[in-house]
């Protein structure tokens, strides 16, 4: 019999066929957080502005980054008015010259998804003051930062490094009064900086509803 | 007028019979859970340490969270409101039975909690003051949540009698049951090795842990990643699992937390672990264990992923084809098929490739309809433990060793299945294409599982039609290349002449088989030790003995052959097993003898000059779980007896038992529980707080 090209081109097709249905699919996702005192992931987002913001447009100033969802009680705790406790933070640090941008991680047809018109009309709405709101619908950013809940809080100094990672205040709770018994990390975090000391807490567990990717 | 009022009235009734039904679509629930606060006793007596109950029913969907959340949620609380008569510090913690993993998003976001139902036992001491009722009012607190988070608060109350104790019995055996449920004080030792990430904590305890038993650790605080896999390992002694620290973790003076042991046919147990630091337990880590696909079920694909998967399957079918143990069958059976049909007319081409398609078709849906009632009857819900339960290997091994022998031409498959499948494909007409398809696809199915496993078993855990959709996909992908040549005039034409290189290429295909074969072991190696594989080589001697005495034919010969067949296949298929471990919930020593009371028994054990601890129970009495949970049935308590050489008794006062209410009435108890404590030859015993701890009945055992 003669081998002709049609036989062997057969014989590699199967070959390769078999060593191809051969391998085994394990999808793995590990999710390394980013560490503290380390540089902080770059990232490039939308804003609900419409234009686009990098992590670097910010270096040589504080930023703090607020993940958020508009319908989960512990996010609507701090935006209650009064005591307004979110919005006051981020007027502070607007007049401290700190960078602050409100992230929105939440997926298309989840709670908390936002394009550009509802979250310009949101923060209008709560009187939000932050410097931007990035549209992270695909949650790439918040999978970077391995954002978990929301609020979840990180801050980073002048410099690109990561200095606080965690909740936004001790009480893990959804009820308003319990903001003015508990210490705020974002605010003590941001006065540390300003006196130029090491952040005395710089990781804590974040409380809240987890990010909606 | 009346005519008007009676249209009047069917008008109203009609109206109110709508209204709630109108609400409840705009409003939705009042709330998501319903709670009650419940008690073993309708009476008390002061100073009294009685169990109550928060009781939590939830909607199909929503969960409530552990004393550890996981990465997002809160908690439930009680909290007492000042309209009760008892002080604050009255009120004792939850008794948090085991909890489930909730995985909110797959790898990244992990907590831990309770649906459907779940009853909070906490104690309740009565004040050694109260006089008339105690009152009780709340507030339950919590965060219930389904795809998005609600806080609710619900307003719960009750009232206790004060005076003779007196038992409700229903209530008492519904806390009773959930505090079974309360993970009992680990029977072993825990360590935890943080030397590096990941760390690993073992588990060392009499006996290990059960065949097949899948472990998980939850914390109670934040110290691991919630979401992140445990690999886990095992051997003699144990078990182990890799933990990945959080991004600040660190251990403490100890790692606290429950391990979850999920073992199949069996309920899940909990155990509590405080787990010291130091190096990994010797023999809890001999051996990995295969990681089941997913830990607990997943929801249900999206029609996107469904769409995706029925894809992947597709290609796998078409792959399929060209598998060594379909293509040398298919190449001769379907080719001669074709071009037979090919001689006749156009018509009859293409309702043979449909028939043929049917075949397939209906083949690979009763396969997938078996595999679904396995997944009913074990519960085991990925494909891919095939390739976990040792026995299944070896099978496995064997058959695609048989597979190769007859591919190299050692037997021809005379009188069996295969040749009746030929027989009916060789019919001509329909049925035979039929058949061809049917002995496609029974001839396909060996190797499905190896080498198409992976992707399957993403789809095992989908529900029922999901599952079918798949297989049918598959089926069709293995049936379309036919399928199109009996459609497409001419393309037969392409296809190679049969002749003598097909048979030199079915032997060629045995050594694929072989190779296959050998991974396998090398498999069952990893799972079951050297033992096993040894066992499967006989096996494999044994079947080739099958093949050498059937030649020649004849009944004696035959039925010699079907023997060794049945020998080489069971043997090593039992041989293969790991040994099992003892039922999980043994949280005791088993072999402590637990003798029913009698007031006679006691006399003759004092007079033997043994310490009697007698234990007055009932199923209904929560205490007395309570105390079982952390005090009696424990390790160190049930040694420390075993070492006294005391005799422990058991009277069960379940149902009313005359002779047990006397004494107790003896001893001035109007119920259950009360603990006698016999010390050696003393015939006045003591009588025991109702609430026991392990420091006090240790050193009374010491002791006395």
């Amino acid at each position: 019999m003669k081998l002709t090209r049609r036989h062997l081109t057969l014989a590699a097709g199967m070959m390769t066929a078999v060593a191809l249905t051969a391998g085994a699919l394990i999808a793995s996702t590990a999710q390394a957080a980013p560490a503290m005192g380390g540089a902080a992931p770059a990232f490039t987002g939308v804003t609900a502005a419409g234009g686009e913001i990098s992590l670097a447009d910010f270096a040589g100033k504080t930023v703090v980054l607020e993940w958020t969802n508009d319908g989960c009680p512990f996010v609507q705790k701090h935006y209650a008015t009064p005591p307004a406790n979110m919005q006051t933070l981020q007027k502070g640090a607007a007049a401290d010259d700190v960078v602050w941008i409100s992230v929105i991680s939440s997926a298309p047809g989840k709670q908390g998804y936002s394009d550009a018109a509802r979250a310009k009309e949101l923060t209008a709405s709560r009187g939000a003051a932050p410097a931007h709101v990035v549209l992270d619908e695909s949650g790439a950013i918040g999978r970077l930062y391995g954002a978990k809940t929301t609020p979840h809080m990180f801050i980073i100094t002048p410099g690109g490094e990561l200095v606080y990672d965690g909740a936004i205040d001790s009480k893990a709770s959804s009820k308003v009064d319990d903001i003015a018994g508990a210490t705020n990390y974002v605010a003590a975090a941001l006065a540390d900086l300003e006196a130029g000391k090491p952040v005395a807490t710089p990781v804590t567990k974040p409380y809240g509803c987890s990010v909606k990717y | 007028m009346r005519r008007i009022r009676s249209i009047l009235t069917a008008l109203a009734a009609g109206l109110c019979l709508l209204a709630p039904a109108a609400s409840a679509q705009l409003g939705g629930p009042e709330r998501y859970a319903q709670s009650e606060l419940i008690s073993e006793r309708t009476s008390a007596a002061p100073g009294e340490t009685v169990f109550l109950a928060l009781k939590m029913v939830m909607q199909p969907g929503w969960h409530v969270y552990w004393r550890n959340a996981g990465d997002a949620g809160l908690p439930p609380q009680l909290i007492l409101k000042d309209t009760s008569n008892v002080p604050a510090e009255a009120l004792g913690e939850f008794l948090w039975p085991l909890a489930h993993v909730l995985p909110v998003v797959e790898g990244e976001i992990m907590d831990y909690g309770y649906d459907d139902e779940v009853v909070f036992a906490l104690p309740l001491t009565v004040p050694s003051d109260a006089v008339g009722e105690v009152r009780i009012e709340a507030t339950a607190d919590y965060l219930i949540c389904e795809a998005v988070c609600v806080p609710e608060t619900q307003d719960v109350s009750l009232v206790l009698a004060v005076g003779e104790p007196a038992a409700d019995v229903r209530s008492g055996d519904l806390i009773s049951a959930w505090i079974s449920k309360v993970p009992a004080p680990f029977p072993g030792e825990a360590r935890i090795d943080d030397a590096a990430a990941p760390w690993t904590l073992s588990l060392a305890k009499a006996g290990g842990f059960p065949e097949g038993a899948r472990l998980r650790f939850f914390p109670f605080e934040h110290e691991i990643s919630h979401p992140a896999a445990q690999p886990q390992r095992e051997g003699p002694e144990g078990a182990s699992l890799s933990l990945t620290p959080d991004r600040a973790g660190k251990v403490g003076e100890v790692l606290a937390g429950v391990v979850r042991v999920d073992a199949p046919g069996a309920e899940p147990v909990g155990y509590e672990i405080r787990a010291t630091r130091g190096g990994v337990l010797a023999g809890t880590a001999d051996r990995a264990v295969a990681d089941a696909v997913v830990p607990e079920a997943p929801a249900a694909l999206g029609l996107q992923g469904l769409l995706a998967l029925a894809g992947f399957a597709l290609l796998g079918g078409l792959i399929l084809n060209l598998m060594p143990c379909v293509l040398p069958v298919l190449s001769m059976k379907a080719l001669g098929m074709v071009s037979a049909a090919s001689s006749g007319h156009a018509g009859e081409l293409k309702s043979h490739g449909l028939w043929y398609t049917g075949g397939v078709l209906v083949s690979f849906a009763a396969l997938g309809g078996a595999i679904l009632a396995v997944r009913e009857a074990t519960g085991f819900a990925t494909l891919g433990f095939q390739l976990q339960h040792a026995p299944t290997v070896a099978v496995l091994a064997l058959i695609m060793f048989a597979v190769g022998l007859w591919l190299m031409g050692f037997f021809e498959l005379g009188t069996s299945i295969q040749n009746t499948g030929s027989g009916l494909a060789s019919r001509g007409g329909a049925l035979g294409a039929f058949f061809t398809g049917v002995l496609a696809a029974v001839v396909g199915a060996p190797c499905v599982g190896p080498f198409l496993g992976a992707a399957l078993g993403a789809v095992m855990s989908q529900p029922a039609p999901g599952v079918i959709a798949v297989f049918l996909a598959m089926g069709f992908g293995m049936a379309l290349p036919f399928l199109i040549l009996s459609f497409v005039p001419g393309l037969h034409r392409l296809l190679p002449k049969p002749g003598k290189w097909m048979e030199t290429l079915k032997q060629a295909f045995a050594f694929p088989m072989f190779l296959t074969a050998a991974w396998l072991l090398s498999v069952l190696a990893g799972l079951a030790g050297a033992g096993a594989v040894g066992w499967t080589l006989a096996g494999a001697t044994t079947l080739a003995f099958a093949v050498w005495v059937a030649r020649g034919g004849g009944m004696i010969r035959r039925g010699a052959a079907l023997a060794a067949l049945a020998i080489g296949f069971g043997l090593p298929a039992v041989q293969a097993n790991v040994p099992a471990g003892p039922a999980p919930g043994d949280v005791a020593a088993e072999d402590y003898a637990e003798d029913a009371w009698s007031p006679e028994k006691v006399e003759a054990l004092l007079a033997e000059g043994r310490p009697v601890f007698v234990d007055f129970t009932a199923s209904w009495c929560a205490s007395c779980q309570v105390n079982k949970l952390t005090t009696l049935n424990t390790k160190r308590v049930r040694d420390a007896f075993e070492d006294a050489n005391v005799a422990f008794l058991a009277a069960d006062f379940t149902r009313k038992d005359p002779v047990i209410a006397q004494e107790l009435k003896r001893r001035g108890r109007a119920g259950v529980p009360m603990y006698l404590w016999y010390p050696a030859g003393e015939s006045e015993p003591q009588i025991l707080p109702e609430l026991l701890s392990q420091e006090l009945v240790i050193g009374l055992a010491v002791g006395g």
